[in-house]
């Protein structure tokens, strides 16, 4: 066991490293920062002299370690667009994306499987037949599509929802909340929906085939025949055994909420960590794209370790055949 | 417990922003300004937006002519420099007094090294303090524009600065005047997140006369243009520039919205590799350069078609431009106002007389987000210039990579954009007309090494030349040059399309500065 873990956090340190090589021998293609930190009246010289200070004239690999002695003490660096340390940046942007993140997994797992149950159930229903339809176009449109049809049919025609941001927040500590206020929570709504939609199409669809085919299972028939309430079976001996694949697959998919927020971000001015890299990327602000793209590689390869360490800790077929094969 | 107080604080805000609502202004731009420093960084959203929050000695009016702001009057000591006779009375948002002391400082601070804006003070040689409301700009030679080329320089109190520990700008770490300000103009910074919002209230010591009736002002960037869009549509922002040119009729047709069009400063403009031996792109690349024959770009000049280009891409909002400024500049050659007429054959003589009967083949850089349309207007040149056999092969990016690619001469001819920072027919002559010279800091935009002697000779003279008439002659004959040359083919000036609730007046000002102090809400 001990062995085994140490192999996995091993592995993910090294995948972790090369994501970052990786990303920092791209920057050069992403264009060249100086133009954008000096003005019109700039001369060659000031430019020679900023890629110097900056570093911008080592090679990549120098540029990547530094970035990474300096990770290693905690410091990220300076924004080149704001002029303000990075860790700070990511900090303000973090509760934003977070927050939106939680409320549409939230949205997608209760819909989801709600919706999920209500079609397995109704196979042959009209109103299930039309839930399984819709959720087709959920899948198929692209976010920035349902974004916008989202934002002009409640913000613009009807004028319910405010059309971007955030609504106003309420600091608790170093946390920006939008919870507390009635805003921030009207802001919240098409912004989650959007991220969540497909993840919430994702999740039924998962829990509908999962639940047909446990209801066919004997186990079922028997529990029928007990006499049992349609009810009782439903949700207390059906749902739960559909559950182990959902939670596996909704765990996997609340890193990709959080990564794929960049286009919910961008088309509703949702200040999140997302709308950051975007506008990093435009400005070719280095130091942040850098934290940011080591953070979410951070994520991912977390929850993967965490999900295979926990894969050995429950399913002890891992186990007996390692030690077959190892014996 | 949580929940009902909750619930409280929310209605507690929904309250409060229901009284101030009536004159609450807000306005969305695509870019926020990325410090609060004014002389940290030298950009037009910038200096535009702290132009609400900080004052020079000299502004810029309605239609940009100069006028008094932190100075009363200034005169000229003869060829020698400039005095400025500081206004009384003034106090910083903080309540300390203005004085020639933060005038000295702000100097000081402004023309280091560690900022941006260092360049503006190129031609000064030293900066005397008269009393404590005169200051003379001693200049190195005779400099009739110099008040008008500070009008974006801005004031800071000396104490302020100092004592919250930012006397010099920095890029590379935060300081205090990264996120506050403590000016003296007409408003005042509330509130700042960066990339997020920023909020302005009126500043009840300002000197001036208050014009507009907002009690609180609300910036937030928004990039992406449907957004804006949405955002204006809605009513959850006032005012946003820009509005997406292809938006603008909608607009117009849309209840309660209005659209304010006008021209920028900006001349968009083509641009040649005068010195390269050889073509780099297209299947003619490693034969001899075509652009060298001013028959050539002359033969370019004629066989774009400018006004079809205006009412197409630009949808009519924009002007055909003649020189390398537009005519609100100063130093404007009426002179030279004719731009070359759009003449297929005549083109076609041109390059048969060129040796080019048949055309040659090359490539066309262009930006795809530096200006408006940019990659629309390329290609639309790409099609022209096929009428008269030319073939351009189109390479169309970001302006993070374009820029590089222009420095390391990576192209055969070039789209431009220039907007004069001192709103002079000198500039241009400076930064793209002047041979380059990293030494003298002159024709640092001038990416195909245009050179001319007589251009050359002329610029000191125009710098220095206090007589309008005689400067003007200058003026005359180097755009003349520039055209017979055909050293760039000026297109067209570029449009400013803004969009704004029908109860808003306001004013646009060509530098594409939105002034917060012209603004009303009906």
């Amino acid at each position: 066991m001990l062995a085994y873990s140490i192999r996995r956090v091993v592995q993910s340190i090294v995948v972790l490293l090369v994501v970052g090589l990786v990303a920092f021998s791209m920057f050069r293609f992403v264009g060249d920062p100086i133009d954008n930190m000096l003005g019109q009246e700039r001369t060659d010289a000031d430019i020679e002299r900023l890629r110097g200070e900056l570093g911008l004239d080592r090679p990549f690999v120098v540029q990547y370690g530094r970035f990474l002695t300096n990770a290693a003490t905690g410091n990220l660096g300076v924004s080149y667009r704001q002029g303000r340390p990075v860790a700070s940046i990511l900090m303000e942007r973090a509760p934003a994306t977070l927050e939106l993140a939680a409320v549409s997994g939230l949205f997608a797992i209760v819909l989801g499987v709600a919706l999920g149950v209500f079609t397995a159930i109704r196979r042959n229903g009209i109103a299930a037949n039309l839930i399984m339809t819709i959720s087709l176009v959920g899948v198929s449109l692209p976010t920035f599509l349902i974004g916008i049809l989202l934002i002009y049919l409640f913000a613009v025609e009807l004028g319910w929802l405010p059309s971007f941001g955030r609504g106003d927040t309420v600091k608790l500590g170093g946390w920006s909340t939008g919870f507390l206020t009635s805003s921030g929570l009207k802001a919240l709504i098409l912004p989650s929906i959007t991220l969540g939609l497909y993840q919430m199409t994702l999740i039924m669809r998962l829990v509908r085939s999962e639940m047909l085919e446990v209801l066919r299972a004997e186990y079922i028939r028997f529990a029928r025949a007990r006499g049992l309430r349609e009810r009782a079976i439903n949700f207390h001996h059906a749902l739960k055994n559909t559950l182990v694949p959902v939670i596996t697959v909704t765990g996997l998919q609340l890193g990709s909420i959080i990564a794929f927020a960049i286009i919910t971000e961008t088309v509703f001015q949702w200040p999140g960590v997302g709308l950051l890299f975007i506008n990093a990327i435009q400005f070719v602000d280095i130091p942040v794209m850098a934290a940011y793209l080591m953070l979410i590689s951070v994520m991912f390869v977390g929850i993967n370790l965490i999900v295979d360490l926990l894969y050995f800790a429950i399913d002890p077929r891992l186990r007996v055949d390692r030690t077959v094969t190892e014996g | 417990m949580t929940v009902r107080k909750s619930m409280l604080l929310a209605l507690g805000l929904v309250l409060s922003c229901g009284v101030a609502q009536a004159n609450t202004f807000k306005w969305a731009s695509n870019t926020d300004p990325q410090t609060m420093d004014p002389h940290a960084v030298n950009s037009a959203p910038v200096l535009g937006f702290l132009n609400n929050v900080y004052e020079g000695l000299v502004r810029r009016n309605q239609t940009m002519v100069v006028e008094g702001a932190l100075a009363e009057s200034w005169e000229p000591l003869g060829d020698k420099g400039w005095r400025f006779n500081l206004r009384k009375g003034v106090k910083f948002h903080d309540g300390s007094d203005f004085n020639s002391e933060d005038v000295l400082f702000s100097y000081q601070r402004a023309s280091s090294e560690a900022a941006d804006t260092a360049s503006w003070f190129a031609p000064v040689s030293e900066v005397k303090v008269v009393d404590d409301y005169t200051i003379d700009f001693m200049t190195k030679v005779a400099n009739p524009l110099f008040p008008s080329s500070i009008a974006n320089f801005m004031i800071m109190d000396k104490g302020w600065t100092e004592g919250n520990g930012a006397a010099l700008p920095s890029k590379d770490k935060e300081n205090h005047a990264t996120l506050n300000a403590n000016g003296t103009a007409a408003f005042q910074l509330a509130e700042r997140q960066p990339g997020l919002k920023t909020v302005l209230t009126p500043y009840g010591g300002w000197w001036g006369k208050t014009e507009h009736n907002i009690t609180r002002a609300e910036f937030t960037p928004i990039q992406n243009s449907a957004t804006a869009v949405a955002a204006l549509l809605s009513g959850n922002v006032d005012m946003v520039n820009p509005a997406p040119i292809q938006d603008a009729a909608r607009l117009k047709q849309s209840g309660g919205v209005k659209v304010i069009e006008g021209i920028e400063a900006r001349v968009i403009m083509l641009g040649f590799p005068h010195q390269a031996d050889s073509l780099k792109f297209g299947t003619d690349a490693g034969k001899p350069n075509p652009f060298k024959d001013v028959r050539v770009r002359k033969a370019v000049a004629h066989a774009v078609n400018v006004d079809a280009i205006l009412q197409t891409i630009m949808r009519g909002n924009a002007q055909p431009a003649s020189q390398l400024v537009s005519p609100a500049m100063s130093g404007y050659s009426s002179a030279n106002a004719d731009r070359p007429a759009f003449d297929v054959a005549g083109s076609k003589a041109l390059l048969s007389e060129a040796g080019y009967a048949d055309g040659f083949s090359f490539g066309l850089k262009c930006p795809n987000d530096r200006y408006l349309n940019d990659e629309a207007v390329c290609q639309a040149v790409v099609s022209m210039l096929a009428q008269i056999g030319v073939k351009a092969e189109l390479d169309a990016m970001p302006v993070r990579t374009y820029w590089p690619e222009l420095r390391k001469d990576a192209y055969d001819m070039y789209l431009l954009g220039w907007s004069p920072g001192t709103f002079d027919a000198e500039h241009p002559i400076r930064f793209l007309a002047h041979t380059p010279n990293a030494e003298k800091k002159l024709g640092s935009w001038n990416f195909g090494d245009f050179s001319n002697s007589r251009i050359d000779e002329m610029l000191a003279p125009i710098q220095s030349e206090i007589d309008p008439a005689k400067r003007q002659a200058m003026l005359d004959e180097a755009a003349k040059i520039l055209q017979d040359q055909v050293a760039y083919v000026p297109l067209y000036v570029q449009p400013l399309v803004w969009g704004a609730r029908d109860n808003i007046e306001l004013t646009q000002r060509p530098d594409n500065f939105f002034i917060l102090r012209w603004v009303t809400v009906k």
